[in-house]
């Protein structure tokens, strides 16, 4: 099992998560996050006033799901993320050691 | 612990409790049911002490709401059992066979075993314990007992106590109000203890008790502490509060005070609340139920006022004076000193507002009796004088140090008298997780939002010269709401009138309409679009026209998301606002926009193009459109003009630059149907890739179209074969030329196999008639492929729909297409049958796989 950690920009959000239920993924966690990569915060000058942009509002998905959907799963995040420009986001992969579903107690893969 | 052989009476109790859930059910609520549950409590504890073997020297008495009577179904039981110290040796029997069964019986019981002296130890410590004491009820068993603590009770804590009792009181009550929040219109309202709720209700009495020795409302009416009209009122309030508690405790199954979001729908449902109005049935309780909670609030708040203005006797700091003829301040408050001067002079009714927020003293309870009861003289012609609409607008420039004048505007009912539009709102409740408060209140709240946002946003805040304009649209932003969708459109609808009465300029209510109408265009479009896309942001600098109104619409936009609820705003939704906000900032402020002074601009560039010309042509600079006018410098126009000219001996005339990035073509011919899909398709035979259009139409027919393009194969701008790219553009307006099997036969470009991804693509088409004044917009998204954009401008000129701008992004492998249409006439595309025709047929277009692959290109 895997887990997919996805930064993508907020106003892709609907686009993802619509091409991720369009291939069967129903699932997944969704958070406002904010931080900072290679598109650097920045400051903004605006009539004297300046106003410092340091972490940018990103949306985090994460999903856990089969080794074997992975690569399919993340060409699909990323292609409905992607605009071309800088700050387009990034995609982790890790690895998971076991799943629990508190209700039943099922466990692994059942448990997804 | 002693082991318990069931007991037979423990199920007499619960079957008489089923009984009594029975009696409810068929109707009986209120007062009547919450004193049958004591009753039955009273009886089953009287027989159980009955059967103890020693009952000398003992009383049982019934403290908190058991002692009033009043036990809703899963209350506690607050049961104190009163001994006299000769008897503690034979205490522990009675004490089991008192309070046993009780636990039992599955009653949450609070229990204590006191002596008079502890009593009274305890009460001093514990206020909570003290005001339990003052309900206290005689059970069972020694009476005289029970009157030595009465009577050690009454010397103790009320004679010579009482402006201590008060100040704990009073000290206890804002704690709670703290605690439980000030508002009593949460979405999910704490029954007992939000302000309004019950322990305000009890603590009046309590109060009414121990200072004045009142033991009922009635006994208060009499000795004139309530109207007779307020106590109605006040009663049902009460009664009605009394049956939702006994509703709530019965859905819960448990002691349960809090109204929750998923018990709200059912009770509304039982108390037979229907839907009407555009208003959810559960809507319209929750109305009626903040009316009532208001009433509580409001009926208490003065009575404590009136309390500690008779029992305080400090000399005030401020003395008392005379602010103005008919308004003076005495300790602190503010008072209307003369009721009959008020129907001579009813502007008095709202300076005394203004008053209250420029000194942030509160008005005293009586003159808030008084205006309450003079709001029948605020009459259509009062509402347009300026005596009143000045001073009302000074209470929402000055309010921010104390909301005191503003929420005493709405609670004196003066609000809604002054605009009756407002009335609408008040308490209205919207039935959804989202927003926490009731409209009124939301209203309230984004005004004393915008007040923090004064300090916390100085500069921004400083720049917008009209603050009242401001405030004003905080106060009535959602003033359409109520009657379903679309409430930002039905509420300008209803200001534009009320900013006519309030006497503002025509500037200014051009702007509180436009603010009211967009207050939800900056919160909703930060979250959902894409900030980089610069066409977007020059839209959104279109429709706000100005810093200044961007200014207060942003303001306005972080005011309404805080007071929403405490869910809605945070820092990162703070922080994509920001960034919206200073993106549309930056490009009003740039000089290529058109400045605020439309007109004014453009007869400054007519002028500049006539000079130029210095009469070397034709045609005359007034006639040329607006939006063309606007769109190029005028040494670029006059150029265009002596073009123009040429055009007589040649139908066509293409002139390419190489700019920045791109190649920018200018195209001068005769209008003629379906140019723009002619132009795109040569191009696309040529390679060249459109990222954007312009068109415009002069008067006498010429086109003037401005084209920005790059090359799909790497390629040099001198290398490029502009001869045959104008020979085949002069043959398509010709039709001279089968675009459509030309580009079927032109494989895709090389560098750029189509990927099998491609079919993922998701095609959409979207008709947006709001963005722009002028033009409907049309946008499809679609997998790339040569020719496409041949094929949807094409299938446009099929409609009859004329293009005026296009705007071509490519992202990945698809293709982001933005038309500004219009109707032959002139129109936006309106019509939904239209609408739906023209979006299916585009649909349909980008869906569709032209039967060509790579399989075609060993021809060629």
């Amino acid at each position: 099992m895997k887990k997919i950690e996805a930064i993508i920009k907020p106003f892709k959000m609907d686009e993802v998560k619509e091409a991720l239920n369009n291939i069967g993924i129903k699932g997944m966690t969704i958070s406002e996050v904010k931080g900072y990569g290679r598109q650097k915060g920045h400051k903004e000058i605006y009539r004297g006033a300046e106003y410092v942009m340091d972490f940018i509002p990103k949306i985090k998905i994460e999903l856990v799901l089969e080794a074997a959907r992975v690569a399919e799963v993340v060409e699909c995040i990323r292609r409905a993320a992607l605009t071309g420009k800088i700050g387009d986001g990034k995609i982790f992969v890790l690895p998971v050691e076991d799943v629990i579903r508190v209700r039943t107690g099922e466990k692994g893969y059942e448990a997804i | 612990m002693t082991c318990h052989s069931p007991n037979p009476m423990n199920g007499e109790l619960l079957s008489k409790r089923k009984a009594l859930e029975t009696l409810w059910q068929q109707g009986t609520s209120g007062h009547k049911l919450l004193r049958q549950q004591a009753l039955l409590i009273d009886t089953f504890i009287s027989r159980h002490f009955s059967t103890a073997r020693s009952r000398q020297g003992i009383a049982l008495v019934a403290l908190g709401g058991y002692g009033r009577q009043e036990i809703f179904p899963f209350s506690d039981v607050d049961l104190l059992l009163l001994y006299n110290p000769a008897v503690v040796d034979r205490l522990s029997e009675t004490v089991e066979a008192v309070f046993y069964p009780l636990w039992d019986a599955g009653l949450e019981v609070g229990h204590s075993v006191r002596t008079v002296d502890e009593c009274l130890t305890s009460a001093k410590e514990d206020f909570f314990f003290q005001v339990s004491l003052v309900d206290a009820r005689f059970l069972a068993g020694e009476a005289s007992l029970f009157a030595t603590l009465q009577t050690r009770f009454r010397q103790e804590f009320i004679e010579g106590c009482r402006p201590q009792f008060i100040e704990n009181m009073l000290a206890f009550r804002t704690k709670r109000h703290q605690n439980f929040g000030i508002q009593p219109y949460l979405l999910e309202p704490q029954i007992k203890e939000n302000r309004g709720g019950f322990r305000d209700i009890q603590a009046m009495l309590w109060t009414a008790q121990m200072i004045f020795g009142l033991p009922d409302l009635a006994a208060m009416e009499e000795a004139g502490l309530l109207h007779n009209d307020e106590r109605r009122l006040f009663e049902d309030a009460w009664d009605f509060l009394i049956r939702v508690r006994n509703r709530l405790h019965y859905l819960s199954t448990r002691k349960n005070d809090q109204l929750f979001f998923e018990h709200q729908e059912e009770i509304a449902t039982a108390f037979d609340f229907k839907p009407a109005d555009g208003l959810l049935a559960v809507e319209r309780f929750m109305c009626e139920l903040y009316r009532h909670m208001q009433t509580v609030a409001v009926t208490t708040d003065l009575f404590f006022e009136h309390v500690r203005e008779t029992l305080s006797s400090l000399p005030t700091a401020s003395p008392d004076r005379r602010l103005e003829p008919g308004i003076e301040s005495r300790q602190g408050w503010l008072h209307l000193t003369d009721a009959t001067q008020i129907n001579k002079k009813p502007a008095l009714l709202m300076r005394i507002f203004a008053l209250s927020a420029k000194t942030g003293l509160p008005i005293h309870h009586r003159t808030k009796k008084l205006i309450k009861n003079s709001l029948h003289l605020i009459d259509s012609r009062w509402r347009r004088s300026k005596r009143l609409t000045r001073p009302f607008l000074d209470v929402l420039l000055h309010c921010g140090k104390s909301q005191h004048a503003l929420n005493a505007l709405l609670e004196t009912g003066m609000l809604a008298a002054f605009i009756p539009e407002f009335a609408a709102v008040e308490c209205l409740a919207q039935h959804d997780i989202y927003h926490v408060y009731t409209v009124d209140s939301h209203l309230m709240q984004t005004t004393a939002e915008l007040h923090r946002l004064q300090t916390e946003e100085s500069r921004i805040f400083s720049s917008i010269t009209t603050p009242h304009i401001l405030f004003l649209a905080g106060l009535l932003h959602d003033i359409g709401k109520g009657e379903g969708g679309a409430h930002a459109d039905r509420g300008a609808r209803i200001a534009g009138p009320i900013a006519v009465r309030l006497g503002l300029t025509p500037d200014e209510q051009d702007t509180l309409v436009f603010l009211i109408r967009d207050h939800l265009f900056l919160s909703s479009t930060a979250l959902r679009r894409d900030l980089e896309d610069e066409n977007f942001i020059l839209r959104c600098a279109d429709r706000i026209r100005n810093p200044e109104r961007l200014a207060m619409l942003y303001l306005l936009s972080i005011a309404d998301a805080r007071a929403t609820g405490p869910t809605v705003w945070n820092d990162w939704k703070g922080a994509l606002l920001l960034e919206l906000y200073l993106k549309i900032a930056h490009t009003l402020n740039r000089g290529d926009r058109l400045p605020p002074d439309r007109h004014d601009n453009i007869a400054w560039l007519r002028r500049q193009v006539g000079e130029l010309l210095d009469n070397g042509s034709d045609l005359d600079p007034a006639l040329l459109p607006e939006d063309y006018l606007l769109s190029f410098t005028p040494a670029m126009i006059v150029e265009h003009i002596k073009r123009r000219q040429a055009l007589n001996k040649a139908e066509l005339l293409l002139h390419a630059e190489e700019e920045k990035g791109h190649w920018a073509l200018l195209i001068l011919t005769k209008d003629r149907p379906g140019l723009l899909a002619k132009i795109c398709g040569v191009l696309a035979l040529h390679n060249l890739d459109v990222l954007a259009a312009q068109i415009f139409t002069w008067p006498d027919g010429t086109v003037v179209d401005q084209v920005e393009v790059i090359p799909t194969i790497e390629g040099n701008f001198t290398d490029q074969d502009w001869r045959g790219l104008e020979a085949d553009l002069l043959a398509a307006i010709n039709n001279r030329l089968g675009l459509a099997h030309r580009l079927h036969l032109k494989p895709a470009p090389l560098r750029r196999a189509t990927p099998p991804a491609v079919a993922r693509t998701r095609q959409k088409v979207l008709l947006d008639n709001d963005t722009s004044m002028e033009s409907s917009i049309v946008e499809v998204f679609a997998a790339e492929r040569p020719g496409l954009l041949y094929e949807i401008t094409r299938t446009l000129a099929d409609f009859g729909i004329n293009i005026f701008r296009a705007k071509i992004a490519k992202e990945a492998e698809k293709v982001i297409a933005v038309f500004y249409v219009r109707n032959s006439d002139g129109s936006k595309i309106e019509d939904p049958a239209l609408q739906e025709e023209l979006r299916q047929g585009l649909l349909f277009l980008v869906a569709a796989r032209p039967g060509r692959s790579t399989a075609t290109l060993p021809f060629l």
